[in-house]
């Protein structure tokens, strides 16, 4: 166990500090559409060109090559900095990217990693369909080999901002007769491939704007060459994307949500005065909120500690299942804590649109319920 | 930053569990009832090990580790539900040795001395010329001390000090409880709060001591949903108890990630040192509680037995919760503590 960092570690942090409180844009982030699109497109292209973009991932494909201390001081510093998040390059550089560094084939790494520390290429997610949400493995989505091609029919739904995407993360059921496990596929697929057609589909946090698409694939044609990681192998490489979502981004959240818990309890104490708080159940769910947001820190720390030592497991799921929900909570409190004035949702709002937002912190990615079959199987070793 | 223990660190983990699995199994509460203290005898075998000066310098005659070597054994205590006179003997050597009583420190460092631990029942006062007030006196029957602190401050004082002597029957009954009265008591030692923060580190302990709770009765639920059988299945298939399990495993993730970051924290005297202590303490508490009350509902009908362990655990979280301020107590001074992001 230690907290200390290098002299090294501390140039960087301070050089990534000074960097992104001169860099980081300070106009507001718009919530949908293609002005959204290129302000996360030109803020990741900054972040590239002057030499910040992919800090641990490889210099031959244009990242830093450093290890997974300096990407967590960096995630520090962003959210310190109070950088806005480019939510479009999630998928690429927290799934697509590190999934095609640890499985992809030198074709396959030349032709996209680089895109996407850009922000040249935007990705987005195809795995849950209709009838294959929680239970992903049951996926009917067919790619059928012919020739050097593969041939996609089925369809995919919850993909976020498909419809601003050029490139997918893309699951196939490549072998119908294998085990549900065994006959799955990780492919690339571009978004302008014929045969694709998108329909919108609302959200609960902007109605009349697109989020989500669900993609129908009918006879989509992409090279085999798309294959990542092995035909029929898709579900370990999968499962090792969504590892990666449960890992070190996570901290730059964590950081977020202290900060705001504590403009909440800024904000509490002027609407209900200082010594009112200490006695309130408001003053309580902040006090505890803010221990909450201290131990999701100290989890995320955890995590990074496991992954230094090479310990491969689902514990991540452990920060992930408690972060869910204490996010929820924060931003319950907040709705409570002003009052009012919650009820209006102005085109400024800093609000009521991340309050809904939260509802979808413990359904994305694995929803708290399957979280909790996986802690109780993979790390506690309950029977299924 | 790395969380995990060294291998060093360990090794060290390993003597204390080794130790208290054949000293001291969780069983031995069974056998003694409500005879209370049954750990005393421990204390000298503890202290040939060298654990209750595990963190203190050399130069005081402790072992010369840090805060974060003191935080892994005392989750091991509070696995085996160890005596809370163990917090006596550990805060109470420190103090001696600070306040340069080397005498006593070594009495107390080999475990010959017990220290009894008062807890404010009523307006307790305390500082280095007078303590005075109402409180509750911990594993205080033999013992030749008794160990004070708030936020001001730490002191010992003579056993014999403290009058109106009343034994209570404990709501924990494996650890003995009197009421006693405090008036104007000089401290035969007094530690100040900014020389050295014996509070906090109190907190510290407590807070790893409750997170050992909360892993002892995670593991007991989730090895007994893997063992019991109802409807031909191990109760832990059915997610009903699947969940309850992973729940207690969350809960103490957390308990158990920040205790550790706490006790760096400490070790390093960072300026936040208060924020994630408190914190911690907050976190641990309600999660030995929490952790402790379902443990007894994924055991059923056992669970309400005495013959099972899971009752201990849960009054044990209760005594940790109100030791040196309960959890209302700590959220109202973590909420006043300035916020530290670093």
């Amino acid at each position: 166990m230690d907290l200390i960092s290098s002299a090294e570690d501390k140039e960087f942090r301070e050089r990534a500090r000074d960097w992104l409180n001169e860099t980081a844009p300070r106009e507001r982030r718009p919530h949908h559409g293609e002005a959204m699109r290129e302000y996360d497109k030109n803020w990741q292209k900054v972040q590239f060109d002057e030499g910040w973009a992919g800090v641990s991932w490889p210099v031959e494909y244009g990242g830093l090559g450093l290890g997974l201390s300096h990407q967590l001081i960096w995630y520090e510093e962003y959210a310190r900095a109070f950088a806005p998040d480019n939510h479009l390059c999630f998928v690429g550089l927290n799934h697509a990217g590190p999934t095609i560094t640890a499985h992809g084939d030198d074709a396959q790494k030349s032709a996209h990693l680089k895109h996407i520390l850009t922000g040249e290429k935007i990705w987005c997610q195809g795995f849950s369909e209709p009838s294959a949400g929680s239970d992903l493995a049951g996926l009917t989505t067919r790619a059928e080999i012919d020739g050097d091609e593969l041939v996609i029919t089925g369809t995919k739904t919850w993909t976020s901002h498909g419809h601003l995407a050029d490139m997918q993360e893309l699951l196939v059921r490549t072998d119908p007769d294998a085990p549900k496990h065994k006959g799955i596929s990780w492919v690339i697929f571009d978004m302008k491939t014929p045969g694709l057609e998108m329909q919108p589909i609302e959200i609960m946090t902007a109605p009349n704007l697109p989020h989500f698409v669900q993609c129908f694939y009918d006879e989509a044609r992409i090279p085999l060459a798309n294959v990542v990681g092995g035909l029929n192998n898709g579900w370990s490489v999968a499962m090792s994307t969504l590892g990666f979502e449960r890992g070190t981004a996570q901290i730059k959240d964590q950081i977020r949500y202290a900060f705001l818990v504590e403009q909440m309890i800024e904000r509490a104490r002027k609407r209900f005065g200082t010594s009112n708080l200490d006695n309130d159940e408001i003053g309580a769910r902040l006090a505890q909120l803010r221990a909450d947001m201290a131990a999701a820190r100290a989890m995320a720390y955890m995590v990074v500690s496991r992954a230094q030592a090479g310990i491969q497991g689902s514990e991540s799921s452990l920060m992930r299942a408690m972060v869910g929900e204490v996010q929820q909570r924060v931003r319950r409190l907040a709705f409570d804590i002003i009052g009012p004035e919650a009820l209006e949702n102005p085109e400024d709002d800093d609000w009521v649109y991340f309050y809904l937002r939260t509802y979808s912190t413990t359904i994305a990615a694995g929803t708290a319920q399957i979280q909790r079959n996986i802690i109780g199987e993979r790390v506690l070793g309950l029977p299924r | 930053m790395d969380l995990l223990p060294s291998s060093e660190q360990e090794q060290i983990v390993d003597t204390i569990r080794r130790f208290l699995i054949t000293e001291a199994p969780v069983s031995r509460l069974r056998e003694h009832g409500a005879l209370g203290n049954p750990d005393a005898f421990l204390w000298p075998q503890i202290g040939d090990l060298g654990f209750f000066g595990l963190s203190l310098d050399e130069a005081l005659a402790g072992i010369g580790l840090s805060s974060a070597e003191e935080a892994l054994v005392y989750r091991e205590f509070g696995r085996h539900l160890i005596s809370v006179g163990v917090f006596g003997l550990t805060l109470g050597a420190r103090i001696a040795a600070i306040a340069g009583e080397a005498e006593l420190r070594d009495r107390l460092l080999s475990g010959s001395n017990q220290v009894g631990i008062a807890n404010t029942f009523e307006d307790l006062r305390i500082g280095p010329d007078s303590c005075n007030g109402r409180v509750h006196l911990f594993e205080a029957k033999q013992a030749s001390y008794i160990l004070l602190l708030d936020e001001s401050g730490a002191a010992l004082i003579a056993a014999e000090e403290c009058t109106n002597r009343e034994t209570v029957n404990a709501t924990d009954a494996s650890l003995t409880l009197e009421r006693a009265t405090l008036n104007n008591v000089k401290p035969i030692c007094w530690v100040n709060a900014d020389h050295e923060p014996v509070h906090t580190r109190a907190l510290l302990l407590l807070a790893a001591y409750a997170t050992g709770l909360a892993e002892a009765t995670r593991d007991m639920a989730v090895e007994y949903a893997k063992d019991r059988h109802q409807f031909g299945k191990p109760i832990g298939s059915f997610q009903a108890i699947k969940h309850v399990c992973a729940d207690m495993a969350i809960r103490t993730e957390a308990a158990q990630s920040l205790s550790l970051f706490a006790a760096m924290v400490f070790a390093e005297k960072r300026g936040d040192q208060d924020f994630q202590v408190v914190s911690s303490k907050i976190v641990a508490t309600d999660t030995a509680t929490k952790n402790a009350a379902a443990n007894i509902q994924v055991h059923g009908a056992f669970g309400f037995t005495a013959e099972a362990n899971a009752h201990h655990y849960l009054k044990r979280s209760h005594v940790v919760d109100l030791l040196w301020g309960d959890l209302r107590t700590q959220r109202k001074r973590l909420l006043n503590l300035p916020y530290s992001g670093e």
